[in-house]
C-alpha cells in the first residue's frame, strides 16, 4: 500500500496497478514517502465518480450556504492541522517552513474560505428585466458546469489545490485534482480532510502520476465539462488542443517574464527590497516573479550596489528552519536549468554582479547541487535569453533605459504578460505607467501580494482568464437565461406572426 | 535553430509510437515551471508561427519563431532523455523518463562552482524555530 494513497469517490486507494513512485526531500535527498501513481484508468475512474456525485449526488441540489458552509468546515479542518500541512509542505516540495506557514497553508484557508463566502452570498438566480412586449419575466441563472478537473504545478502544491477545488465546489461541481508528481502529498492529504467534514463521495477527488497519462485524460475526458490548468505555457497549449474535443472551456495559468520598473523617483531603499523579494521569494521559482528589473540610468550605480549588497545576506539552507530565506529548488534538475542559464548568461552579457554558484558552507547532509545562490546579472539587452525565456530560478537580470517609454517598452517586449511592479515615491505617475504595461497584475512599491479576493491570470501567452477575485466563481459556472411569456393570449404571441399567421 | 537526438531519444520515442495510436510530434515550448523544454504530444496541432527543426525516427521536431530566434545557428543541440520523476503531459512521462534538451545552450560543463554565503547550520526533518512574530496572522496569498 502507498504512504500516500490517491482519492477516489471519498476513500483513499492505490493505483489500479498497484505502482507507486518515491517522493524526496530535495535539500537531502532523503526519501520521504510512497506515492501511488495514477495511470489513465485511475484518471477515467476519479472521472466517473466526480460524474456519479454531481448526476445522482447531493451537492449540485445543494444552496450556495449550504456549500458555502461545508467548505468552511473544510477551512476550519486544515487549519486545524496547519502545523502537519505546513512542515509537509515545505519537506516534499523545498520551500522554507516560513513560506509554508506565512503563504502556503494560510492562503489555501483563505482561498477556501473566500469561495465558501461567495457561495453563501451570490443569489444563484436574479430576475433581469423582461421584454417590453410580450411582457415576459427574464432570469438570469448561475449553475455548475459539471465535472471540472485542476492540473496543478510544484511550486505552490497547496495553494494551488485550493485555487482549483475551491471555486469548483463552491459553484456546485464535482471535481477531479491532479498534484504535480514532485510536490503531491499535501494534496494527497487533503482527502483526510474531506473524509473528516463528510463530504459527500465523488465531489472532490485527487489523482497523482505521470501527466502524459493520468494528467491527459483529465483534459481529454467526454465525461468532464470544463478543466483548469496552471503550469508551463507548451502544457497550456495543449490542454487547450486535448479539451476542444468535447469544446471545454479551460482556465489557463501559464509562465510569466515579468518586468519590475524602478522609477527615478522611487526610494532606493525599499524598491531593493521589492526587486530582490520580487525575484528571489521561493528561489524565483514563482510564475509571476519579477526577473528583469528595469532601472532608470540617473540612480542604476547606486541601485546596484545596494541590490548586490543586500542579495548577499540571504540565508540558505535546511528549509525546515525558519532562520533560512532560501531553501533548495525543488530538483536537481531544476537547479541544472538555473546553471544552463547562468552560463547562457555568462556567454551573452559576462559575469554576474553577484552569485551565479552553489552555495558553500551548507551543514553537512544538505547537498550543494540541490542549491543555488541569488544571482544578479547587469546590464542585460532585454534581447538576452536571460531576459527572455522563463528561468523559474534566482536570476534576476538588471536592464537599465533612459525614459519612461522606454521602460514600458521593454517590459512589454515579452510573448508573457502575467504581472509586474512599478517602484516610485509618485502614486499618480506610477499607475500610469502600470496602466501601460500589457500584464495581468501590476504590484506599485510591492510584489507578489496574491490574496483570493483579487483577480490573478496573465495577458499573451501568459493564459486565459483570471482566478480569484469577486468574479472568481464564474470560471465555473454557465449562465442560463430563461424567458418567461405570460401566456394567456394570442396577443401576447404577435410574433409568431412573422413565420405565419396560421401555426 | 537544428535538433539532433540521440539513440536513447529515439528509442523512448519509437516505443511511445508503439504504445500510441496519433501521429507524435516533439515541439519545443518555454514558460512557468518547465522553463525551455522539448514535449512529445500525439496528434499535436503546430501554431501558426512553428517551423520544422529536426526528426527523429520520423517524428518532427517542431520550434515557434520565439525560440528560433533566440537559437539561430545550428550548434549541435540534441534530444536526450533523463531517467527522473518529471511533469508535463508529454506522453513519454510514462514511461518514467522526460525528454530534454543537450548542447551548447542547454547544458554546461565542467565542475559547477561554490561561494560561501550566509546559511542556516541546521539539517533534519524538524521544524527548528518559530515563525517572526511580525508575520504571525500574516496572509500573504
Amino acid at each position: 500500500m502507498a504512504d500516500y494513497q490517491l482519492f477516489i469517490d471519498g476513500e483513499h486507494v492505490d493505483a489500479l496497478s498497484g505502482e507507486t513512485f518515491t517522493t524526496h526531500d530535495p535539500g537531502t535527498g532523503e526519501a520521504i514517502g510512497e506515492i501511488a501513481k495514477a495511470g489513465r484508468e485511475d484518471s477515467v475512474r476519479a472521472i466517473e465518480a466526480a460524474r456519479k456525485a454531481f448526476d445522482e449526488g447531493p451537492w449540485p441540489k445543494m444552496s450556495g450556504a449550504e456549500r458555502g458552509a461545508k467548505i468552511n468546515e473544510i477551512a476550519d479542518a486544515i487549519e486545524a492541522k496547519a502545523e502537519k500541512f505546513s512542515e509537509m509542505e515545505a519537506r516534499d516540495g523545498g520551500g522554507t517552513i516560513k513560506k509554508a506557514m506565512f503563504a502556503d497553508v494560510p492562503g489555501a484557508v483563505g482561498a477556501f474560505r473566500w469561495f465558501a463566502k461567495l457561495a453563501i452570498e451570490e443569489a444563484e438566480e436574479v430576475e433581469v428585466p423582461g421584454t417590453a412586449f410580450p411582457p415576459s419575466q427574464n432570469w438570469v441563472r448561475h449553475e455548475p458546469h459539471g465535472v471540472t478537473t485542476g492540473i496543478v504545478p510544484w511550486n505552490f502544491p497547496f495553494i494551488m489545490a485550493a485555487w482549483k477545488l475551491g471555486p469548483a465546489l463552491a459553484a456546485g461541481n464535482c471535481a477531479v485534482l491532479k498534484p504535480a508528481s514532485f510536490t503531491s502529498i499535501t494534496a494527497l492529504m487533503l482527502g483526510e480532510v474531506f473524509q473528516e467534514v463528510d463530504l459527500p463521495p465523488g465531489v472532490a477527488n485527487i489523482v497523482s502520476g505521470p501527466g502524459g497519462t493520468c494528467g491527459e485524460e483529465l483534459a481529454v475526458n467526454p465525461l468532464v465539462d470544463k478543466t483548469a490548468f496552471t503550469g508551463s505555457t507548451e502544457v497550456g497549449r495543449r490542454i487547450m488542443q486535448l479539451a476542444s474535443g468535447t469544446v471545454k472551456p479551460v482556465t489557463l495559468e501559464l509562465g510569466g517574464k515579468s518586468a519590475n520598473i524602478v522609477l527615478d523617483d522611487a526610494d532606493l531603499d525599499l524598491a531593493a527590497a521589492c526587486v530582490l523579494w520580487g525575484t528571489f521569494f521561493h528561489n524565483g521559482q514563482v510564475c509571476e516573479s519579477g526577473t528583469r528589473a528595469l532601472v532608470h540610468k540617473s540612480i542604476y550605480d547606486e541601485f546596484l550596489s545596494l541590490l548586490v549588497d543586500r542579495a548577499g545576506k540571504i540565508v540558505i539552507g535546511n528549509q525546515m528552519d525558519f532562520e533560512t530565506d532560501l531553501g533548495p529548488l525543488v530538483s536537481r534538475g531544476q537547479v541544472e536549468t538555473v546553471e544552463r542559464y547562468v552560463q547562457l548568461g555568462r556567454d551573452e552579457v559576462g559575469e554576474p554582479i553577484c552569485g551565479g554558484t552553489r552555495p558553500e558552507g551548507l551543514a553537512e547532509g544538505l547537498d550543494p547541487a540541490a542549491f543555488y545562490t541569488p544571482t544578479i546579472f547587469a546590464g542585460v539587452p532585454n534581447s538576452a535569453k536571460i531576459a527572455q525565456e522563463e528561468i523559474f530560478g534566482p536570476v534576476l537580470s538588471v536592464i537599465p533605459y533612459e525614459t519612461e517609454d522606454e521602460a514600458i517598452a521593454i517590459a512589454n517586449d515579452s510573448i508573457y504578460g502575467l504581472a509586474g511592479g512599478v517602484q516610485s515615491s509618485n502614486l499618480e505617475r506610477a499607475r500610469a505607467v502600470a496602466n501601460r504595461m500589457r500584464t495581468g497584475t501590476v504590484w506599485i512599491n510591492d510584489y507578489h501580494l496574491i490574496s483570493p479576493e483579487r483577480p490573478f491570470g496573465g495577458y499573451k501567452q501568459s493564459g486565459i482568464g483570471r482566478e480569484l477575485g469577486p468574479n472568481g466563481l464564474r470560471p465555473y459556472q454557465q449562465v442560463k437565461h430563461i424567458h418567461a411569456n405570460p401566456g394567456g393570449t394570442r396577443d401576447n404571441y404577435i410574433h409568431l406572426s412573422a413565420l405565419s399567421g396560421n401555426i | 535553430m537544428r535538433v539532433t537526438s540521440t539513440d536513447r531519444a529515439r528509442e523512448v520515442i519509437a516505443e511511445m509510437g508503439g504504445r500510441r495510436s496519433g501521429t507524435l510530434t516533439v515541439t519545443i515550448g518555454t514558460g512557468c515551471c518547465e522553463s525551455t523544454a522539448p514535449f512529445l504530444y500525439e496528434d499535436f496541432w503546430p501554431g501558426p508561427d512553428q517551423a520544422r527543426v529536426g526528426e527523429v525516427g520520423g517524428v518532427v521536431i517542431y520550434a515557434p519563431e520565439y525560440l528560433r530566434s533566440q537559437y539561430p545557428a545550428d550548434d549541435g543541440v540534441v534530444l536526450d532523455v533523463v531517467d527522473e520523476l518529471a511533469e508535463s503531459l508529454s506522453v513519454e512521462t510514462e514511461l518514467g523518463c522526460r525528454l530534454i534538451l543537450r548542447g551548447p545552450g542547454f547544458t554546461t560543463e565542467g565542475a559547477p562552482e561554490a561561494c560561501p554565503v550566509p546559511v542556516a547550520g541546521t539539517i533534519g526533518r524538524q521544524v527548528v524555530g518559530e515563525l517572526p512574530e511580525a508575520l504571525r496572522g500574516f496572509r500573504m496569498r
